[in-house]
């Protein structure tokens, strides 16, 4: 059986970790890295790959991706400097953290942020000269109990990003952790991990991008976590463009202290299946989370964005909106949840979902969830499936204006409308352009 | 120009035009009266091709052509423009991008080739000037946020920028301050040369003090069931409409 092929690969590349780490143990200092994992595994084992029959998963069935063997592979093919150097990224003026199937790629990697004290490493690197914080952070944020992918992750995960800023400091340029599927040769399997650090009163803008290339399926299961200190601003972009069989399941966790701001974008414009989840817990007041999302589906593509935020704390604020397009026999499907803890007055939460369906085969799934323990707060939510505005149709036909450029028009200001809460402009132009061409 | 023959239309089994009969000449204004209701804003959507109505009767020909054949762009590309009484709201195009593309689509329609870019802002810059626009206005989203009376100004700035050759203006003058209704007659004024043409439904007298109407005419359900000249306006204006319903019933009953 597949799937049972599947968990040997898996058992295997523990036991390979094992190794790795018993030997990483007997020469540095002693840490519950390999315990934190073992006990992951274990919860992976105990709970299996998600199935529909959970409501969480409902709508999400990861047989495809079960139904596969996948190879963590780290060979580097030269075909990916030329992805990397054709996408419109690696024109940013930022830092870069290449990764292809999951492992560092250090000739496409560049840091050129000046001050030594902010740290844009590889987790590996970060395990050596930054251990403290890494393992103050690590796994801290991003729970395994209940969450099978994320133990699986945590079990198995290959390398990732690490950034930390010390307390006041500003990153000057992007850090963009560019992530490459390279299924050439075979069905690739990458589970990167990624570790946030923003201290009191730093700022940072993450741009985490995600391509594929080679025929073949890829799965990638990431996870990233960030820890927001007091006062910390964090601009937090995620760009899916995986174009081929591809599958990833995406887990971003924020924890937000006192007076911070997130502004998060998912753009997500290529994928078989992509399962997005997005978790922002705030644990004091004044926070600030704005989320926003634009999936453009076709084909028989798959996109599910399950977000939740968690309002702990009184005097906090979010904003959600996530749009879509769907074309062919896309699926789309949106959850929402919003917590507001007893403790959480004075919140103010906002959601809405938006979608466009251009096709009669698309379908899309939508629901709002809202869990209000406080009395004292404003929230509200709203969901709409339709077509475009007629009335806007005709208006810009009634001025000569052809019906597909018209159509064209109203789906891009549509777009844009999600693509524009990027605040890196040479990336918005060059994504609206993109965009452009997906409609 | 424009010939309209025993129009009829209907819109969810409701008949709103029942019989319309009007002939626009090359250089002519016509005004277009009539009481709430009367089917004003249906007749210019049915012109615009809006899908909504059904065209149940008659035959609609401008410059020769069908124009009822034709789909709502085509109609605009030559030379159609129809200034709405509730323009709509667009977020996300900017005013500059749309009427380049209005232009461009409509020159390439014709043949010709797009206009250059710097060509296009110096264009611009002078109906702008003419329609006393705010920069302001033209670089937000197209009438989103806009005044009611922003929002007709810009209507007959975008009518200034296209040149059409028929205009049909539903209520433009409504919700506009009197400077305003001075700046949108002027914009008309100019663009009067002899060969352009204006539908001018309204209201009041006031617009038309301004665009002198060579004919007027009155719609009541569904039919023009008046004509005349400017002075039947006044007479309009001075009396209402009772007179003219008055006339119907009893039309209609001998
Ligand atoms: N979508 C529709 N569905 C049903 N009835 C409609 C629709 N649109 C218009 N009507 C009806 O058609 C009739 C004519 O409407 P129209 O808007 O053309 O009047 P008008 O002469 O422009 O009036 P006004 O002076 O108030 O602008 C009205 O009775 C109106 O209720
Ligand atoms: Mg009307």
């Amino acid at each position: 059986m597949a799937f049972r092929f599947l968990i040997y690969n898996f058992t295997m590349l523990l036991q390979t970790i094992k190794k790795d780490f018993i030997q990483y143990k007997a020469q540095a200092e002693p840490g519950n890295f390999l315990t934190l994992r073992e006990a992951a595994f274990a919860e992976f084992e105990k709970l299996g790959f998600p199935t529909t029959k959970q409501e969480e998963w409902k709508y999400t069935s990861l047989k495809s991706i079960t139904d596969n063997t996948f190879q963590s592979t780290c060979e580097i093919k030269s075909l990916v400097n030329d992805l990397f150097y054709a996408s419109i990224e690696s024109k940013l003026t930022a830092n870069f953290l290449v990764f292809v199937n999951g492992s560092l790629v250090n000739e496409l990697s560049k840091i050129i942020e000046k001050d030594n004290s902010i740290v844009i490493s590889s987790i590996a690197t970060a395990r050596k000269n930054n251990q403290a914080i890494f393992n103050h952070h690590f796994g801290k944020y991003a729970m395994v109990e209940g969450l099978a992918m994320n133990a699986l992750n945590t079990a198995l995960l290959s390398d990732g990003a690490f950034v930390f800023v010390p307390k006041g400091k500003t990153v000057e340029h992007p850090v963009v952790i560019f992530n490459i599927s390279d299924a050439s040769d075979l069905n690739v399997l990458a589970q990167p991990r990624n570790l946030i650090v923003a201290e009191e009163q730093s700022t940072l803008t993450i741009v985490e991008t995600y391509y594929a290339t080679g025929t073949n399926a890829s799965f990638t299961n990431v996870v990233t976590e960030t820890y927001a200190g007091k006062g910390a601003h964090v601009e937090h972009y995620k760009i899916q463009q995986q174009a081929g069989a591809c599958y990833q399941n995406n887990f971003t966790q924020f924890f937000q202290e006192a007076d911070t701001n997130i502004n998060h974008v998912t753009l997500t414009l290529d994928g078989t299946l992509v399962r997005n989840n997005l978790h922002f817990y705030m644990n004091g007041e004044n926070c600030n989370s704005l989320l926003y999302g634009l999936y453009v589906t076709d084909n028989k593509d798959l996109v599910d964005n399950h977000t939740r935020v968690d309002h702990a704390k009184p005097n906090c604020f979010s904003d959600e909106k996530y749009k879509g397009i769907l074309k062919g026999h896309s699926t789309a499907v949106f959850n929402g949840k919003i917590m507001v803890h007893l403790d959480a007055q004075k919140t103010n939460a906002y959601q809405r979902n938006q979608n466009i369906l251009l096709s009669d085969d698309a379908t899309v799934n939508t629901k709002p969830q809202l869990e209000i323990f406080a009395d004292d707060v404003k929230c509200t939510h709203g969901a709409t499936v339709g077509e475009l505005d007629e009335e806007s149709m005709f208006y810009l036909r009634s001025r000569g204006i052809p019906e597909d450029v018209a159509r064209k028009l109203l789906l891009t200001a549509y777009a844009v409308d999600i693509a524009e809460k990027i605040k890196i402009p040479e990336l918005v132009e060059l994504l609206e352009q993109k965009i452009d061409g997906k409609l | 120009m424009l010939e309209i023959k025993d129009l009829k239309a209907e819109i969810e089994g409701k008949i709103i035009l029942n019989g319309i009969n009007l002939v626009v000449k090359p250089g002519e204004v016509h005004a277009v009266m009539g009481p709430n209701g009367a089917g004003k804003s249906t007749l210019s959507a049915v012109l615009a091709g809006r899908a909504d109505y059904t065209v149940t009767g008659g035959e609609v020909s401008f410059n020769g052509k069908d124009l009822l054949e034709m789909s709502p762009e085509d109609r605009a590309r030559e030379g159609v423009f129809l200034a709405f009484q509730y323009p709509v709201e667009i977020p996300g195009v900017s005013t500059t991008n749309f009427l380049k593309t209005a232009i461009n689509e409509k020159r390439k329609y014709l043949g010709l080739e797009p206009m250059e870019a710097t060509a296009f802002l110096k264009f611009m810059r002078e109906k702008m000037e003419l329609m006393e626009m705010d920069k302001a206005l033209t670089s937000r989203s197209l009438n989103e946020g806009f005044s009611g009376g922003e929002k007709k100004r810009n209507e007959v700035f975008q009518m200034a920028m296209l040149e059409p050759k028929l205009t049909i203006m539903d209520e433009t003058d409504s919700g506009l301050d009197i400077d305003a209704l001075r700046l949108v007659s002027a914009g008309v004024n100019k663009l009067k040369d002899g060969e352009r043409s204006f539908v001018v439904i309204t209201h009041y007298q006031r617009l038309l003090d301004y665009i002198v109407p060579d004919f007027v005419h009155v719609l009541y359900k569904g039919r023009i069931v008046k004509s005349g000249d400017a002075s039947l306006a006044k007479e309009l204006e001075a009396k209402g409409y009772d007179w003219i319903k008055a006339e119907v019933e009893q039309g209609a009953n001998t």
